[in-house]
């Protein structure tokens, strides 16, 4: 029993954070065009095997488990990472066409994410995606997206470019089973734990150097106890991410409830600690030059993805676990 | 990270359903009175002679040496039994007391004590707050004056939890009447039934007499009770008030899964007002499951704390965290019940075995503000997780 982040676990989240911070670090966000993943940022992230993770290594991949995939998607949330990011890792998983697969893993071949909306698709990523991912309970689609006409619509997230789709596309691969979709969850809640985690460091290190009055901000109780609070909202959601990790690695029969768990906890500490982070800054914390509105935006995108708040709550309430 | 359990932790667990199954008494607890304190101390002996007494405490003392994980699994397993509560007059001597004495007692006090609280025969309770000392613990003022191989203690205790029932308490004094704050204080056991002790018993909203006042007029302790170096109190204090911000409400974080779960199972048999099941009313719904949510997490931290602690031998600093999140989840869940009760939840005549849930809401005031309160706890988390530039 050892729920932390643990030998190997730690050189790879490490390794991940490291080369995140040079490769799509969140000051990307205030440049133009940031959206989405860029060919060069899939061609890089591919390169070093990002996408292939979680992927067995009898189909090219580096053959981890859930728990590194959710350590990589903590990282990746931290810098607010294109939700692209995990529909290529994801449909890695669900084609077994060998030169598809190793065009999507090593990212020469880009993947969007596909949610239904109504009678309609709603495609998050990039224009240059040549698929589309779309992923159920019970049953995931790659779809082509080249010649087919979507609607670009505007996005609240600079992080994430919003498409609508009229006419689904035929699959060019498809999966029955729930893997990809628990893999989707995990990474999903953990950008959102990710997020929880930024947004604390944030306001923590302004609190140490921001004065009012005289006094450094985070020397007076009405910024120290909302910021205690963020810590405890985020040791709750990463416990829970950690331990639905581990019961997906472990193939424990309870690992759906244990995610679900983990994503409304997941939701709710990162829209909770993006706006306290943005109420404790005070004026400087509503500017488009700061970070702190990208953390809330990208995390309302999240918090709606793999299982919003009524979804995961309606499932978990006669939901039983094991000892 | 690894969610296994060993074959001896599945034993373990396995041995103590199987006892208490068969073991946990079928009469209620009194509410109140000596009556209450005389089931505690039968269901302690009861541990103790089947061998289930001091899950926390190392085995060379007398205790069961378990892991702190086979901690957590008893705790589940009194809770899924239904056991009797272990917060109650025992909880100070098994959970405080003890093991300070075990950390920093003398020989002959551990010979002394520590059986006789593993058996049930000794009582404590705890001397540490008074009327202008609570959150600020270090502004004590209570006096202990060195004369000969006595200390003579004169002053006042405040909010003592049932030192109408207790043998012994953990008293706190000032030895050095010059000192200031945390130095010049020593940690003393004392005799409850010393000449000069008188308790006032402090009616509650709960409306029990739980908590006391404690007056000490030229109260006689031997030197000999003096627990760590006499004005080193305060080191052995934090020992005991680690304690409690470590793993002293280990028993309601691993009992709060349950405790969601029989509200579900009431919400499925009680009408609301307007004559629905209340398990169909979409707000009680999310409120339930929410609730369900932030019971794994709470289990999922405790066996992240128990495992590390397991592991380096030392509790890490997220004691304060933990007392936060369980006592506002317990709060969360008995609102939520009360407003699902509607009128029956008012019909409440002070006992705490026929008006449970009532007794719970009311004593979510006092879970949130003893043993330090949640501003406190707000505190220690902004300067020992956080490292913000200090308030005070």
């Amino acid at each position: 029993m050892y729920l932390a982040p643990d030998g190997d676990e730690l050189g790879i989240a490490q390794a991940a954070a490291e080369f995140l911070a040079e490769a799509m670090s969140i000051e990307r966000l205030h440049r133009a065009a940031c959206a989405d993943m860029s060919a060069d940022l899939r061609h890089a992230l591919g390169g070093m095997g990002w996408f292939a993770l979680a992927l067995p290594e009898d189909a090219g991949g580096s053959g981890l488990s859930a728990v590194e995939h959710a350590l990589f998607f903590r990282e990746v949330g931290r810098q607010c990472g294109p939700v692209d990011v995990l529909a290529q890792c994801l449909a890695a998983t669900i084609v077994e066409d060998v030169t598809l697969r190793s065009a999507i893993a090593n990212g020469d071949a880009g993947v969007a994410l596909a949610v239904e909306d109504g009678t309609r698709l709603r495609i998050f990523g990039s224009e240059n995606a040549a698929f589309m991912l779309q992923l159920g309970r019970d049953r995931s689609d790659l779809y082509p997206l080249e010649n087919t006409a979507s609607e670009p619509r505007a996005s609240l997230d600079p992080a994430t470019s919003i498409r609508l789709l009229d006419r689904v596309p035929t699959a060019v691969a498809s999966d029955t089973g729930d893997c990809a979709w628990r893999l989707g969850q995990l990474g999903t809640a953990a950008m959102l734990v990710g997020i929880a985690e930024a947004s604390l460091d944030q306001i923590v290190d302004y609190a140490k150097v921001r004065e009012t009055f005289g006094k450094k901000i985070g020397s007076w109780q009405a910024v120290r106890h909302p910021c205690a609070d963020m810590a405890v909202r985020l040791e709750a959601a990463r416990a829970q991410l950690w331990f639905a990790a581990t019961a997906m690695k472990e193939g424990r029969g309870d690992a759906g409830v244990h995610l679900d768990a983990a994503k409304y906890l997941a939701n709710q500490a990162a829209l909770a600690n993006a706006d306290t982070n943005i109420q404790l800054h005070g004026g400087i914390g509503v500017t488009d030059e700061h970070h702190a509105h990208l953390y809330l935006k990208h995390a309302l995108v999240l918090a709606r993805l793999f299982g919003g708040r009524r979804e995961v709550l309606g499932r978990l309430l006669h939901a039983e676990v094991e000892d | 990270m690894d969610l296994q359990y060993s074959d001896s932790d599945r034993d373990f667990r396995q041995k103590a359903r199987t006892w208490l199954a068969a073991n946990v008494p079928t009469t209620r607890r009194p509410a109140n009175g000596h009556t209450s304190a005389q089931y505690d101390r039968d269901w302690q002996r009861k541990l103790y002679e089947h061998g289930w007494a001091g899950v926390a405490w190392p085995k060379e003392f007398g205790g069961l040496g378990l892991t702190g994980l086979q901690q957590v699994l008893w705790y589940e397993e009194m809770a899924r039994a239904r056991a009797p509560h272990y917060i109650n007059t025992t909880y100070v001597a098994l959970m405080h007391a003890g093991p300070t004495l075990i950390m920093r007692g003398t020989e002959a006090q551990k010979a002394f004590h520590l059986p006789k609280i593993l058996s049930g025969d000794a009582l404590w309770c705890q001397g540490f707050s008074e009327p202008n000392a609570g959150s600020d613990l270090a502004s004590l003022k209570a006096r202990g004056t060195i004369d000969g191989d006595d200390i003579v203690v004169s002053g006042a205790k405040m909010w003592t939890t049932d030192a109408q029932h207790a043998d012994y308490q953990e008293l706190l004094v000032r030895t050095d009447p010059d000192s200031q704050r945390h130095k010049g204080l020593t940690w003393i056991i004392c005799d409850m039934k010393s000449p000069g002790i008188d308790i006032k018993p402090i009616r509650t909203m709960l409306n029990d007499e739980h908590i006391n006042m404690v007056f000490y007029d030229d109260v006689r302790i031997p030197k000999s009770n003096v627990v760590g170096e006499i004005n080193g109190g305060w080191a052995s204090a934090l020992a005991t008030l680690s304690l409690e911000r470590g793993l002293g409400f280990i028993g309601d974080q691993l009992e709060l899964y349950e405790r969601v779960g029989r509200a579900t199972d009431m919400a499925g048999k009680l009408r609301l007002e307007d004559g629905t099941l209340a398990i169909d009313d979409s707000s009680i719904r999310q409120k339930l499951a929410a609730l369900k949510a932030d019971a794994l997490a709470i289990r999922a931290m405790t066996l992240a704390d128990i495992a590390e602690t397991d592991r380096t031998g030392q509790p890490g600093p997220k004691g304060s965290m933990m007392k936060l999140l369980v006592t506002s989840a317990h709060k969360a869940l008995s609102e939520l019940v009360g407003d699902m009760m509607g009128w029956d939840f008012l019909e409440f005549d002070g006992d705490r075995t026929s008006h449970p849930w009532t007794y719970d809401y009311l004593w979510s005031w006092v879970f949130s503000i003893s043993g330090g309160t949640n501003e406190i706890q707000r505190e220690n988390i902004a300067d020992r997780v956080l490292h913000l530039p200090r308030a005070r």
